[in-house]
């Protein structure tokens, strides 16, 4: 009999229940449909059209009414599931979850720099609109801003607004428990309304501060004023000494990130006692500041650029004495400016971390299939109940999305922990490390994370499952079972070689930085104190002044006890306060040989001219090796000597002797004997090139800024008592830094030290999700087989064959994974080449220590689940099936 | 039986009323519970579902195999009968319902009402 044609309605009404879960429609549908029916009818028939109308109505509102309460409640009930189901799988759950939480760790972490550096607008106001102001000529690097050319670009553009100058300069500060030394960022009056920065407390510059001749102000940063002046309500008004003129506060400033550079105090220019003279104001050529302005409402950029070009030609043009040819100016967002460098690095870091989750993604949801196996039975019977793709899907991502929140809460934590070291290796890229933090934005990435990760797991396992659950039910071995196998594999190969590239990256780092440890720095580090010390230059103006006061103090430190040698210099090997200034190379000096009349720029360029004391090198440990070091007799008045490092003598006089030739490094207004060369020194950092180096004598040129001590043992017990002679020679003298030269040692490999745990961090992650992905698939390979095992060993498998079958079966593909990755590796690790320090990127050593470690890993990862088949009972396993 | 927490909605208690002189199908308790109130709470098949699906959980009702001898009844339509447990829940609104009226009484907001 042929099927009654359902009436249009019902079909309707039955349409309109598909809004409602899958359960409740298996329990009550028909009958709801059955019950409408009725009603319909009924209605239609007794009362009419309207009536009918009225409850067509009446019933769609209710079921789009209970329809998300519904839903709610099947939702409540999936998770409860797969709570329980968590809780009766404690290694599964621990495996999947430390996974997903590495995998979503990762990303927040890196999400939090490129969140803070790249997205966020800056902290100012408006702050988008700021732009810098860039001088160049010829040479590479940056050429700052005199007065008058600020005065030009003031005058004549069109594009910007409020032009500001800032530069910065170490002073002593007087006034409080003892002298301090100061950053002071000197400062056009506009500088903080640009910016768009209001005091804490009192006010910021005015023009009138910034008037010659102005009463000295000075505006505190919100550090030094917490740390220094201890929070001290009461500042605004306090009067510091500095400069021997009083200097009254104003204000202090809020919490804010500093840029351009992080100073303590703020001085408007007339208050600098350079920037302020009439002669230096007069001069094109005095260039000390950093220019910065905003742009006018309507103008983009590119437009400044123009304008700040057709500026510098001008300039050009009417004082051609001081430009040469090539001179040029340019404008560049602020924002942009502070991020060049760190944005292809964050977003690299940001896509390989995109990569990791991605693979840990697809190993949980192996792992979701190995421990599926187990519920075949119930997947095939909720599908033969009619239960759609849709609802299975459902209830697998009802589980997977459990499982990413558990993992995207520890994950965060994980982020939490390495914000730190994020935050150190960003500020080797960029200034804007320092704002680095969790904030909304991150933990929202992290939700999203954990968001694609159940939609990739999940639905990657509900798609194996309606295969598997296919499989079970015509218990046929169709094609769709070897492209699932074809496709873990794959997956499990990629990312062996994924982890294979970032151990190889890691290894060279690792090797990169013992290397730099093995460095020889080129003097003596045990055992050697340095103090650094600023005196009041206002004071110490005449040559004889400043000799006087290193005399007195190296005749005290020398008879301390426990003193062996010491001596004082300018500046000491990798005195840090000298290595971020010399680092940019513009820091050099050309020097000129009597009876040489080539220019200049035919002879090597200097990039250290150390006044140091007679005793210098032996304190330091660095050999005299042709000549003589400096002698008591070198002193004022007596023919100025020179003594110049064994890599300066080689470039400039090759095989010559370089010994009482005489050199002039102003210009040939005075002329030194060369009496010595001295071993060479890393004076920079662990750099590969030694810079070529000259040494002048202190009593012929009293130029001292350090004492150096070398200690019978402990050289940290003696910073006391240096800092207690320096401050007895004169106590109005700032005491700037003290360590001891292994510590400077250390805190030159600070970055590199860090570039290599970012590394490291990084692949010992991949490795660890890459072993559990290996550990996974394998897992569900031998549940698949355990009846084919279960036959093998019946008929006479040993275990040892099993267990060698399993693992060869992961091993091949880990095989395949390691020659991907090599081929990956040799192609990628040129990008982390400006990172390696004499390491080549292809070190045969470091690829065949890796490709070890990571074979031994995998093998580990292959024996768990090998074991397991191989302690298969061949009896169980053909009764479980 | 449903905890002080989750108290009886007027809608459930009258489909517990419906269901309280004999098991009936959906339609059946939809149509009773229109009559008993003369047309004042007309359920929607969704409500009335959703009503039963909790009463079920609750244990309040149960499904019956065993049809009433009714004329034209279609195999397909299930059945519902109120537990004793129900029933106990049914008397007890019952009666917290005939307290308050009593309780209106007293204070004579009802006055127009004969005594019972």
């Amino acid at each position: 009999m042929p099927k009654p044609r359902q009436p249009f309605a019902d079909w309707l009404y039955g349409a309109l229940l598909r809004i409602l879960p899958f359960e409740f429609r298996l329990e009550f549908g028909s009958d709801m449909e059955e019950t409408f029916r009725l009603q319909r009818v009924e209605t239609g028939r007794d009362y009419g059209f309207r009536a009918l109308l009225r409850m067509w109505s009446a019933t769609i509102a209710d079921i789009i009414r209970m329809a998300p309460r519904e839903h709610a409640s099947v939702l409540r009930a999936d998770v409860t599931y797969a709570l329980r189901m968590m809780r009766k799988n404690p290694g599964y759950t621990a495996g999947a979850v430390m996974i997903l939480a590495l995998g979503i760790g990762v990303n927040t972490s890196i999400f939090s720099a490129v969140n803070a550096v790249l997205l966020q607008p800056l902290p100012y106001v408006e702050g988008d609109d700021l732009v810098v102001l860039r001088q160049r000529g010829s040479a590479p690097g940056n050429i700052l801003f005199s007065v008058q050319e600020i005065n030009d670009y003031r005058r004549l553009t069109r594009s910007l607004s409020g032009l500001v100058e800032h530069h910065s300069m170490a002073f002593t500060l007087f006034g409080g428990k003892e002298p301090h030394r100061v950053r002071a960022g000197v400062v056009s009056a506009g500088f903080f309304d640009l910016f768009g920065v209001k005091p804490l407390m009192g006010r910021t510059f005015v023009p009138d501060d910034d008037r010659p001749g102005a009463a000295p102000v000075l505006v505190l940063s919100y550090e030094y004023w917490k740390q220094v002046e201890g929070g001290d309500p009461k500042i605004v008004g306090k009067v510091f000494q500095m400069n021997d003129k009083p200097h009254v506060v104003i204000g202090v400033l809020p919490l804010i990130p500093q840029y351009p550079s992080e100073n303590d105090v703020y001085m408007p220019t007339s208050a600098c006692p350079f920037r302020s003279k009439p002669e230096n104001i007069a001069d094109r050529d005095f260039r000390m500041m950093s220019l910065f302005g905003r742009l006018k409402p309507g103008v983009s950029t590119n437009d400044a650029r123009s304008d700040v070009a057709r500026i510098a030609q001008m300039m050009a043009g009417a004082h051609p004495k001081s430009y040469a040819a090539g001179f040029q100016a340019t404008a560049s967002a602020l924002r942009s400016d502070l991020t060049t460098r760190a944005r292809p690095m964050l977003l690299a870091l940001l896509g390989a971390a995109g990569f990791v989750l991605l693979i840990a993604c697809a190993n949980v949801a192996n792992l979701t299939l190995a421990r599926m196996a187990r519920r075949e039975q119930e997947l095939v019977v909720r599908r033969a109940v009619g239960a759609g793709s849709g609802r299975l899907l459902r209830q697998l991502v009802t589980e997977s999305m459990v499982l990413a929140l558990v993992a995207a809460g520890i994950g965060v934590v994980l982020a939490m922990g390495s914000i730190r070291l994020l935050a150190q290796f960003t500020s080797q890229l960029t200034p804007r490390a320092r704002e680095i933090s969790i904030d909304g934005w991150v933990l929202a990435f992290a939700i999203v994370c954990a968001t694609a990760t159940t939609i990739v797991s999940g639905s990657v396992a509900a798609l194996y499952s309606r295969t598997d659950v296919k499989l079970g039910w015509n218990d046929g071995r169709p094609g769709a079972e070897r492209s699932g196998r074809f496709v873990r594999g794959a997956l499990i190969a990629s990312q062996v070689a994924f982890s294979y590239v970032l151990l190889i990256g890691a290894g060279l780092m690792v090797r990169s930085f013992l290397q730099l440890n093995r460095v020889d720095v080129g003097f003596v580090p045990e055992r050697v104190l340095a103090v650094s010390f600023q005196r009041n230059w206002l004071k110490y103006q005449s040559p004889e002044s400043r000799h006087a006061f290193a005399d007195q103090l190296l005749e005290k430190v020398r008879h301390m006890p426990g003193v062996s040698s010491a001596a004082v210099a300018s500046s000491y090997p990798l005195d840090p306060e000298n290595s971020a200034i010399a680092q940019s190379m513009d820091h050099q000096t050309h020097f000129l040989e009597e009876g040489d009349t080539r220019p200049e720029s035919e002879r090597p360029a200097v990039r250290a001219v150390r006044v140091a004391s007679p005793d210098y090198f032996r304190t330091l440990g660095i050999p005299v090796i042709s000549g003589r070091g400096f002698l008591d007799s070198d002193r004022a008045g007596a023919p100025p000597v020179v003594l110049i490092n064994q890599s300066l003598a080689h470039e400039a006089w090759r095989d010559a002797d370089p010994l009482d030739r005489h050199i002039s490094f102003d210009g040939g207004r005075s002329w030194s004997r060369i009496v010595g060369v001295v071993g060479d020194t890393r004076e920079f950092g662990l750099v590969p090139e030694v810079p070529f180096q000259a040494y002048l004598a202190e009593a012929q040129f009293p130029q001292t800024a350090s004492v150096l001590v070398r200690a019978a043992r402990d050289s940290e017990r003696l910073a006391g008592l240096v800092r207690r002679a320096i401050l007895e020679v004169d106590p109005e003298t700032a005491i700037t830094q003290a360590e001891t030269l292994e510590q400077a040692r250390m805190d030159s490999v600070a970055s590199p030290r860090t570039t290599t745990r970012m590394f490291s961090l990084f692949a010992v992650l991949a490795l660890l999700i890459a072993l559990a992905g290996i550990g996974s698939m394998l897992a569900l390979w031998v549940r698949q087989r355990t009846r084919e095992i279960g036959i093998r060993m019946a008929m006479g498998a040993r275990p040892r064959h099993i267990l060698a079958r399993v693992i060869r079966q992961g091993m091949w593909l880990v095989g395949i994974g390691l020659s991907a990755g090599y081929a990956g590796a040799v192609g990628l690790t040129g990008f982390i080449q400006t990172f390696l320090f004499q390491v080549d990127p292809t070190d045969g050593a470091t690829y065949a220590i890796v490709s070890a470690l990571l074979s031994g890993a995998a093998l580990v990862a292959c024996f768990v689940p090998a074991r397991r088949a191989a302690r298969i009972d061949p009896q169980a396993a053909l009764r479980c099936e | 039986m449903p905890d002080a927490q989750s108290p009886l909605t007027p809608a459930m208690f009258n489909v517990m009323l419906a269901l309280a002189d004999g098991d009936k199908h959906g339609y059946a308790v939809l149509k009773e519970v229109a009559e008993q109130t003369a047309g004042e709470v007309q359920l929607s098949t969704g409500t009335l579902y959703g009503i039963i699906k909790r009463l079920l959980a609750e244990g309040l009702i149960v499904e019956v195999r065993r049809h009433p001898a009714i004329e034209n009844d279609d195999q397909r339509r299930r059945y519902y009968h109120l537990t004793d447990s129900g029933r106990a829940v049914a008397l007890a609104e019952a009666e917290r319902l005939e307290r308050q009226v009593e309780r209106a009484r007293s204070k004579q907001l009802i006055r127009a009402l004969k005594p019972v």
